[in-house]
Parts: structure tokens; sequence; C-alpha cells
């Protein structure tokens, strides 16, 4: 379970807090939704969970242990992260995306890696794609390879930041189901604007405004509230 | 700082330190037992003076005056030719210990050398083409008109204190000022009498004398002030070579009337030699790139690190970094290599190499910082993400899309040192454009011999440019760059 307590975080230079009292859990077995407008301090929380930002105050444990505490390799075998723009390596190939980590990372042999790459890509249905470049796929394809890229690294959770920024409509749905099938060995928790998406993919999540939450529960639960709100 | 980091950078820059620090050791240091060579400098491009005759050699008036005056005070000679526009700079900066160059006493010189007694009278003299065309038959008819000395002869002086209506063109050699006139493209030149003479008897130029000498001077040798001893030496053996006729022999070598006199010396060189001069220029010009080029680069990847970095344990080299590159960026080689050799008093071939290294280190450090500066900051954050360590991150993320995107603009530094190196003839390196011109001044034909050299570096610059655009192409179809 990632459990995140009391969470307050400032930018430097900035007055206003972005995040203010943050306390969220989130069990294994759910798929999460972080929702909100954008400047709500969804991907301030996401950055923080990433630890890619360093909180003033509060906490951020996995299974108990404060990920501060955490080193490197021990973090990122827990927790994965995709990012809205991907980053995919540009002069690798699709399959050396995937098994440059656990080469270099987790310095296992190039030959179980390969295996393994060939595995995951055709598990998730690339595995037409091993050896082109990044620059030759499309971005519904891309979005794929970036997360078997995380998946490569076995984590037990992984953030997703607004994973639907380029997919259509139906793209997303095809998406979302693809996601579920997934959830079998890793707990996802998108960052995302995308309810119609997030109602699809995710089990529980709260809404962020503000900074603070303002909801949280099953995720029918808090797409009604906030709707009711609306209306 | 990471294991392999050192490994692969810090000990090849520690171990090329050492090579640098230890070649200017063995240059400094006097073989004992030996008596010490007698250094002496002129500039090789002067003939009847100084010129390489038909097998390659040193030849000239000035040339076995060296010889003479060496012998007599029983040391062994070494003769160093340089430019002249810095020859009294190199006396004073100990890079020899007397100029035996043909060259004329003056007030402003004596301030800042001592000169030996005269060895011989010059003649200022003005020539023009024998066709006439600017219908001058005086100096004083040459107002307006253009006449040309070498830099910082006593001539130019002489035309510019007096002769104030003349245009005059100041040219490095007097090599291009024959070829100037020969094409009618001045009306005239100042020179010393013998040494055009010379080129009417010897290249059948078509020059002709008009009016009578201008002035006539005294030509001595300079040596530094506090080397007295040196001085009363040299004037011992002048004053036995006139009297015991040593010096009217070398004299009737060079100038005597009847061309028996001068049978020994040929100045015109063969082919074979030619050859070999120019590809033994063209090597060390080739070798100074490259070793340029490889000390350059091996500073510009850590340079060029630190001036992409803003944060980190680094940050206190950005502006000692900073600074230098933008020093070296804004200041003309040409003075950087004479401060190196004569400011830092370093070997002529360290000078260069130190000098045009810490050149393309400075442009090449811009061309990787601008690299990594295209690098989407995203990937770093993807690699760490996935959990590579910083260095594995840039190792294998940012350091390859860098190179690749530097590549092009790198190629192009490559090319501008390679012909930056044409410079180093100024401090004395006998790179191939300074051999060229030895063949010019006693071959006379600098269209061929200038067009010979532009070929071989272009033979060598074309790969690079054909390669750099071959990279750029193949960079922009892996999508590296938009």
């Amino acid at each position: 379970m990632i459990e995140v307590k009391n969470l307050s975080y400032r930018y430097p230079g900035s007055k206003i807090p972005a995040l203010r009292d943050i306390c969220i859990q989130v069990p294994q077995e759910h798929f999460f939704a972080i929702l909100g407008q954008s400047g709500s301090g969804k991907t301030t929380l996401l950055n923080c969970i990433a630890r890619f930002l360093k909180p003033k105050s509060g906490s951020i444990t996995i299974n108990g242990k404060n990920i501060t505490k955490m080193e490197r390799k021990e973090f990122r075998s827990q927790l994965g992260v995709v990012f809205q723009k991907l980053n995919l390596f540009p002069h690798l190939t699709v399959t050396q995306n995937l098994t440059l980590a656990p080469l270099k990372a987790l310095e296992k042999s190039e030959e179980e890696t390969k295996k393994e790459a060939d595995e995951m890509l055709n598990r998730l249905s690339i595995g037409e794609l091993a050896n082109r470049y990044p620059s030759q796929i499309s971005g519904g394809q891309a979005q794929r390879v970036a997360i078997a890229r995380a998946l490569m690294l076995q984590p037990k959770y992984m953030l997703l930041d607004e994973p639907t920024s380029a997919l259509d409509a139906q793209t997303t749905e095809e998406f979302a189901g693809w996601l579920k099938e997934l959830q079998e060995d890793t707990c996802f928790i998108i960052v995302t604007h995308d309810l119609p998406f997030a109602s699809m993919a995710a089990s529980h999540g709260i809404i962020m405004e503000d900074g603070v939450v303002k909801s949280s529960g099953s995720i029918q639960q808090i797409i009604e509230e906030t709707s009711g709100g609306t209306e | 700082m990471n294991k392999q980091l050192f490994r692969n950078i810090l000990i090849p820059i520690l171990a090329i330190l050492a090579c640098i620090i230890t070649a200017g050791g063995s240059y400094a240091a006097d073989e004992t037992g030996n008596p010490k060579p007698l250094r002496v400098a002129l500039t090789g491009k002067y003939p009847p003076f100084s010129f390489y005759d038909q097998s390659g050699k040193l030849a000239g008036f000035d040339v076995d005056v060296s010889k003479e005056i060496a012998r007599r005070l029983k040391r062994p000679v070494k003769i160093i030719t340089t430019e002249w526009d810095g020859i009294l700079a190199g006396l004073l900066a100990d890079k020899y210990d007397a100029i035996i160059g043909s060259m004329a006493v003056t007030p402003e010189r004596k301030q800042a050398v001592s000169f030996s007694a005269p060895y011989y009278q010059s003649g200022a003299q003005l020539f023009i083409h024998r066709d006439n065309p600017s219908k001058v038959y005086s100096i004083k008819e040459c107002n307006g008109k253009k006449v040309a000395a070498v830099l910082g002869e006593t001539y130019q002086h002489f035309l510019e204190n007096n002769f104030p209506g003349i245009e005059v063109v100041t040219l490095k050699s007097s090599v291009e000022i024959f070829e100037l006139l020969q094409n009618k493209r001045i009306t005239g030149f100042v020179t010393d009498k013998l040494v055009g003479a010379w080129q009417i008897k010897s290249a059948g130029r078509p020059f002709v004398t008009v009016g009578p000498m201008l002035y006539a001077e005294d030509i001595a040798i300079p040596v530094k002030k506090q080397n007295t001893k040196l001085l009363a030496q040299i004037n011992e053996a002048l004053a036995e070579m006139h009297q015991d006729g040593t010096m009217g022999k070398i004299h009737d070598r060079y100038f005597g009337l009847s061309s028996s006199d001068s049978s020994g010396i040929k100045s015109e060189m063969t082919t074979g030699i030619i050859a070999i001069k120019l590809l033994k220029g063209f090597l060390t010009t080739i070798a100074i790139a490259l070793a340029s080029l490889i000390l350059g680069f091996i500073f510009a990847v850590p340079c060029g690190l630190i001036l992409n970095t803003s944060s980190g344990g680094w940050k206190v080299l950005y502006w000692p970094i900073r600074t230098i590159v933008d020093f070296i960026r804004g200041t003309p080689v040409l003075i950087q290599l004479l401060f190196a050799w004569m400011g830092l008093g370093l070997s002529p071939y360290i000078a260069a190499i130190g000098t045009l290294g810490i050149n393309s280190m400075a442009y090449m450090a811009e061309v990787i910082r601008s690299g990594l500066m295209s690098v989407d900051r995203g990937q770093t954050r993807s690699g760490q993400a996935l959990g590579l360590s910083r260095y594995q991150t840039f190792r294998y993320v940012v350091w390859p899309q860098a190179f690749r995107v530097a590549i092009p603009p790198l190629m192009n530094s490559v090319v501008a040192l390679t012909k930056d190196t044409a410079l180093v003839a100024v401090i004395s390196v006998a790179e191939v454009i300074r051999e060229a011109q030895a063949i010019i001044s006693v071959n006379f034909e600098p269209t061929k011999y200038y067009f010979i050299v532009a070929a071989m570096f272009f033979i060598v610059t074309f790969p690079l440019m054909k390669l750099a655009g071959r990279l750029e192409k193949k960079i922009r179809a892996k999508g590296f760059v938009q």
C-alpha cells in the first residue's frame, strides 16, 4: 500500500503552497486515479511520490517504508513512472529502450533481458515494433512502449501522467481495457483530467482542487459527487 | 566522481599533461659536455641572403656568415627560420641568441637590442617593372602610387616618413612583392639593391632599377643587451673575417660578377626536393592539427558538461571555464600563438599544439554544450525513473544523443582548426605554407605552389566535410533533430 500522510509542498519562491495536507491510501489491488483540473496540484503530487520533488512536511510510505529511506534500486523496483511526454530514448530501438535499465541498473544478463523484452512486447501485442526507432512509431504505440519499458523493472506500483493526452476517443477506450488487463501484477495510479477515461479504467481515486483533496472514494462515487456539485 | 568516468577521461588528460610537461622540459634542457649551439634566426625567404638551395638545404650569404661565425666561436650552429615581423620579439624572448638576417641598424632597434659592427652595407633601391606602365622615372614621381615593402623592414619606415604621398603596400615577404610587380599590380618596390638584382639575374624577373640608391644602411647582427660577452665574440669574429678575406669570399660566392663564382650554388630546387619539403611541411601541419584536436576534444567534453550545468558540485568551475572559453574565442589565434611562444617561453611546437588545442577546446566545448542542451530534460528524468544512476543516465541516455547532434558542428571545428595551422609559421614552425613560401622564394611560381598547398588541405578537409554532411542526414533520419 502507498500511503501519503499530511503532505504539503511549496515551490521555491512561491507564496502559495502547491499541496496542502494531502492524505491518501492506495492499496495494491486498487486502480487509482488522481483527478483534477490543471493547476490543481495533481502533477506536483505525482512528482513527490516519484521522488522528483522533496516535500518539507508529511510522509510518503510504500508498504510502511518511507520512500526517502529507500535505496535507488529498491525504490525503482517498487515504483515505475511513465511521463506525459513518454520520453522514449530516440537513439535506441524499441527493444533497446526496454533492455537499457535491466541491463545497466539491475545488471541482468543480456540474453535474459532480451528474452524478457521480447516476451513483454508480445504480451502487450506490440512485438512487431521491436526493431523500430521511436520516431518510426505512432503516438498510441509509443504510449504502450513507454509502459512496457517501465514494466520491465516489474514495479509493484506504476504512475502514469496524463496517459490519454495523445489518444483519440476510440484509442482511449481500447487503452483503458488494455491497462486493466495488466492490472494483475501492477497497481496503476493514473494522473488525469480525463473523467471518462478514469471511469473506464480506475476503481478508486481522489479529486484535487487548489492543492487539497476535495473528495475521495470509489471512482463512481467521486465522479457522481463532482457532477452533483456542478449541476 | 564515478570510477569509470575517472578512468575514461581523467587518466588520458593527466597522461597528455605529463607528455607536454616532459616535452617542454627536454626542449629547455641543454646537452651537457658539448658546447651550446649558437642559435641564429633568419627568414629563409630572402634570396640570396637566405633561401633553400636545390637540395632543399638552407643557403645564402647570411647562412654562410652564420656558419663562419659559429665556427670561429667553436660552437655548433643552429639556424632557426622565422617570420620577419616577429623576429626581434623572438630574440628578446630568448628564442635564439642572434639574428643574422640582414638586419639594418636603426635608432629604434638600438634601443631594444645591441648591434655588432656592420658586416655589410646595404643600399635601398626602388625597382619598377621594365615596361614602366606608370611612367615613373624617380621615387618622387611615385606620389599617389602603390610602392611595396616587407612589413617591418626599414624600407617601409623610410617610405612612410619621407614620402607620405606614396601609398605604401606592406606584405609579409619579398616573394609576394615580386609577384605583385611582375603582374603590374604595383608601381614598384623598395628593397636591398642586391636582393632586387638577384631576382633580375637569377629569376629573370622583368624589373629595372630607377634612380640612384635611396640611402645606404649598415647591416649588423643584433643580440640581447645583456649578452655583452657574445657581442664581443661576434665582433671579434667579424673583424677577423674582414681581415683575412673570408667575408669577401662569401660575398663573391653570391654577388660575384662572373657566373663561375656562384657555380656551386644553384637556388632552384629539384622537383624531388620540392615534393619532400611540401610533404614534410604538410605532415607537420597534420600532426599539429591532430595533436591539437585530440587535446582539445579531451578537455572539451568536461568543459562542455560544466558549461551546461547550473547546479551541483561542479558549479564552482562554471565561471572560470566560461571566462577561458569566451576569452579564447574572442581573441585572435595569432596573438595567442605569439603569447604562448614568447610570453610563456614554450617551444614552437608545444606553443602551437597548446594554443590550437585550447582553441579547439573552446569551440568544441560550446558545440558540446549546445549538443547537451538540445537533449530534452525529460530524458534525464526518464533515465532516473528507470533506476539508472546519474552517470548511467548521462552515459547511455544523454551523451549519445548530444554527441550525435554535435557531430556535424564538431566536424566543422576540425576543418577550421586544420586551416588555422597555417598561422603557426609565425612562431617558426615549418608547416606547409612556410615551406611553400620558401620554395617560391627560389622557384618563382607562387600560383602553382599555393595551388598545390590548397589542394593538399582540400584533400584532407573535403572528406571531413562530406562525412559531416552524411552524418547530419543520418541524424535527421533517425529523428534526433527536427
